[in-house]
């Protein structure tokens, strides 16, 4: 399992035979109900439960604002935030030759339909599959937020992305740089490099 | 700079060593397969983070042990530094320095900076062009410790598009390809276009920063090894040493002045399409900084086919004394010299010359078979090691 070296594994192995049977038995249960019924999202391919995540289906969050993350994790620390209050995109990987990973082993062309407004975007389209006439008059999706880590192939996977949705929508992507209350003496080099080549000017 | 202390544990077959360095020069002294080089080795960890022997860690390890350590004191002008290397048979190593450990390795760089001599450098003028490649980027990891993860990211981009490239001339020949969805979800044409059109373009950014620095460090380095050359054949020879990109460059006005990243970019991106053909039906990247050479002339003529055996030694010497110069000349503070069972190979003359052009401002490091091997001048005022066994001490007085 990630994360856990054969020492932790031990000690919650023997944790685990110390426990009531009952407890053991809610866990084991618990494991298998999840397994059984966690699937994706319909619309954002986020983990899920339900045809359609909570997320998704919340109508107080702004629907025309998307932030595109390659992993279910990404979504489960940026909502710790609170401060991203539109909808995901959950692309499920990045683009990588090497792992047989192509752009359509990943859900970009489901982003894409997304974007372009060819899918149906409100909870009572997906679930009712009839397109309301209210679908027509729905806000657009103003902006789509890439927050894919900046590794080679993360780079790539954007600006793969980027140039297939920039016809339809205004495109950003999250800022890479100095850690906040880091100190600029700290900062290793790579870093260092990459704050100055996405800096801003003052307004 | 100066290394003062170096501490070896279980690291290949050394238990445990402690050696102080308190001369300017320190030979080392001992039969083959005794240890000497494996202290040099260690030395050049420190300094460039690899070793030029192996790629494996766990080969570092003393035989049935978990770990290896390796630990530097290093007197710089700034001041004293620890540097310290951990080496795990199944696991990856960590790099710390004054006994913090570093979130990212290349951050060690720098610390140290060594210039390394051995007996296999005689092939820089005769080897192939991905021994001149080696050299020239070790050399830039020791001028500009960034160079080495723009390095690393023009790698990984080239094996990617490598990957791309082969599954693409796979399919060509009608095979299956891993990861080959039966129904593709973008139109399968259009996506692969688009696909590699992407990575071509990131093999030209990453490519470009790669052909400039080189650029640059070559431009630095060339006088250096001209002067070297031009005093030890008596201004005999000429030494021309040319960068030579598999990209061609555009020509610029000034002589020194390299391309702009932009400019280079655009090049790189010409000559993917000019062999965008080969490269499509041989199934691999046939263009950008991995397939660079250097080329070194000697009065015009190219030293690899007709240089006689002596002038080849000369121009290998030359260029490690220049690289001495430069990266002295870029850190402003002299590096290490390594010289691993190399000095037997030179001639009096060459001895002499570099023997006087060390003096006492470079520290260096020595490891040979017999001191009788080398010229007295280099054994006064040396401190002198005997290595047996996985094991250093001072010579007995016999």
């Amino acid at each position: 399992m990630p994360g856990i070296g054969p020492k932790s594994a031990q000690r919650l192995a023997l944790h685990l035979l110390k426990r009531p049977d009952a407890e053991i038995e809610a866990l084991a249960n618990a494991l298998l109900e999840a397994k059984s019924q966690v699937g994706q999202c319909r619309q954002c391919f986020h983990l899920s439960a339900e045809p359609l995540c909570s997320i998704c289906q919340d109508m107080r969050r702004d629907r025309q604002t998307l932030c595109v993350v390659t992993d279910s994790r990404e979504v489960i620390a940026l909502e710790k935030t609170r401060e991203f209050r539109g909808l995901y995109h959950v692309l499920g990987g990045v683009i990588s030759p090497m792992d047989g990973v192509g752009p359509e082993a990943l859900t970009i062309q489901q982003l894409v339909q997304r974007v372009a407004g060819r899918s149906p975007s409100t909870p009572q389209e997906i679930q009712g599959g009839q397109p309301s006439t209210q679908a027509s008059n729905l806000p657009k999706i103003k902006e789509v937020i890439l927050a894919i880590g900046p590794s080679v192939e993360g780079e790539t996977t954007t600006l793969y992305i980027a140039q297939l949705i920039k016809p339809f929508t205004k495109v950003t992507r999250i800022a890479f740089g100095l850690p906040v209350g880091g100190d600029l003496e700290y900062a290793d080099e790579v870093t260092l490099a990459r704050a100055l080549e996405g800096r801003q000017e003052l307004e | 700079m100066y290394l003062q202390q170096l501490q070896l544990k279980q690291f290949r077959n050394y238990a445990e060593q402690t050696v102080d360095f308190c001369a300017p020069k320190t030979i080392l002294v001992g039969d083959n397969a005794q240890g000497k080089s494996n202290v040099l080795e260690a030395i050049e960890l420190l300094a460039t983070l690899n070793s030029h022997r192996t790629h494996r860690d766990r080969e570092l390890v003393q035989w049935g042990q978990a770990i290896a350590h390796i630990q530097g004191t290093v007197t710089r002008d700034a001041g004293p530094a620890e540097l310290g290397m951990t080496f795990r048979q199944k696991a990856r190593r960590t790099v710390a320095v004054n006994g913090q450990s570093l979130r990212r390795q290349l951050d060690g760089l720098g610390i140290l900076n060594a210039v390394q001599f051995s007996s296999l450098d005689l092939d820089l003028v005769r080897g192939g062009p991905e021994r001149r490649r080696a050299w020239l980027d070790g050399l830039l990891v020791q001028l500009e410790p960034v160079y080495a993860h723009v390095l690393q990211q023009y790698n990984r981009v080239l094996r990617q598009r490598n990957a791309l490239l082969r599954a693409q001339a796979k399919r060509l020949r009608g095979e299956a390809v891993t990861g080959d969805r039966s129904t593709p979800l973008l139109p399968e044409t259009d996506a692969n276009t688009d696909n590699q059109a992407l990575w071509d373009a990131q093999l030209a950014v990453a490519g470009a920063r790669v052909i400039r620095r080189r650029s640059r460090a070559l431009t630095l380095i060339a006088p250096h090894a001209q002067t070297w050359q031009q005093q030890m054949s008596n201004a005999q020879e000429m030494l021309q040493l040319t960068y030579c990109p598999n990209v061609p460059l555009p020509a610029e006005d000034a002589e020194t002045k390299i391309p702009s990243q932009e400019i280079v970019q655009q090049a790189f991106l010409a000559a993917i399409r000019a062999k965008a053909t080969a490269e499509y039906h041989q199934g691999m990247s046939l263009v950008g900084p991995h397939r660079d050479d250097i080329s070194l002339e000697i009065n015009g003529q190219p030293a690899r086919q007709f240089g006689s055996q002596g002038q080849q030694r000369t121009v290998v010497l030359s260029l490690k004394l220049a690289e001495l110069m430069t990266v002295e000349s870029v850190i402003g503070e002299p590096p290490l010299l390594l010289l691993d069972d190399v000095l037997a190979e030179l001639d009096l003359t060459r001895q002499d010359r570099l023997l006087s052009t060390i003096q006492d401002r470079f520290q260096t490091v020595i490891t040979t078979t017999h001191l009788g091997a080398f010229d007295a001048g280099w054994r006064s005022g040396s401190q002198v090691l005997e290595v047996k066994e996985g094991a250093l001490r001072s010579p007995s007085l016999s």
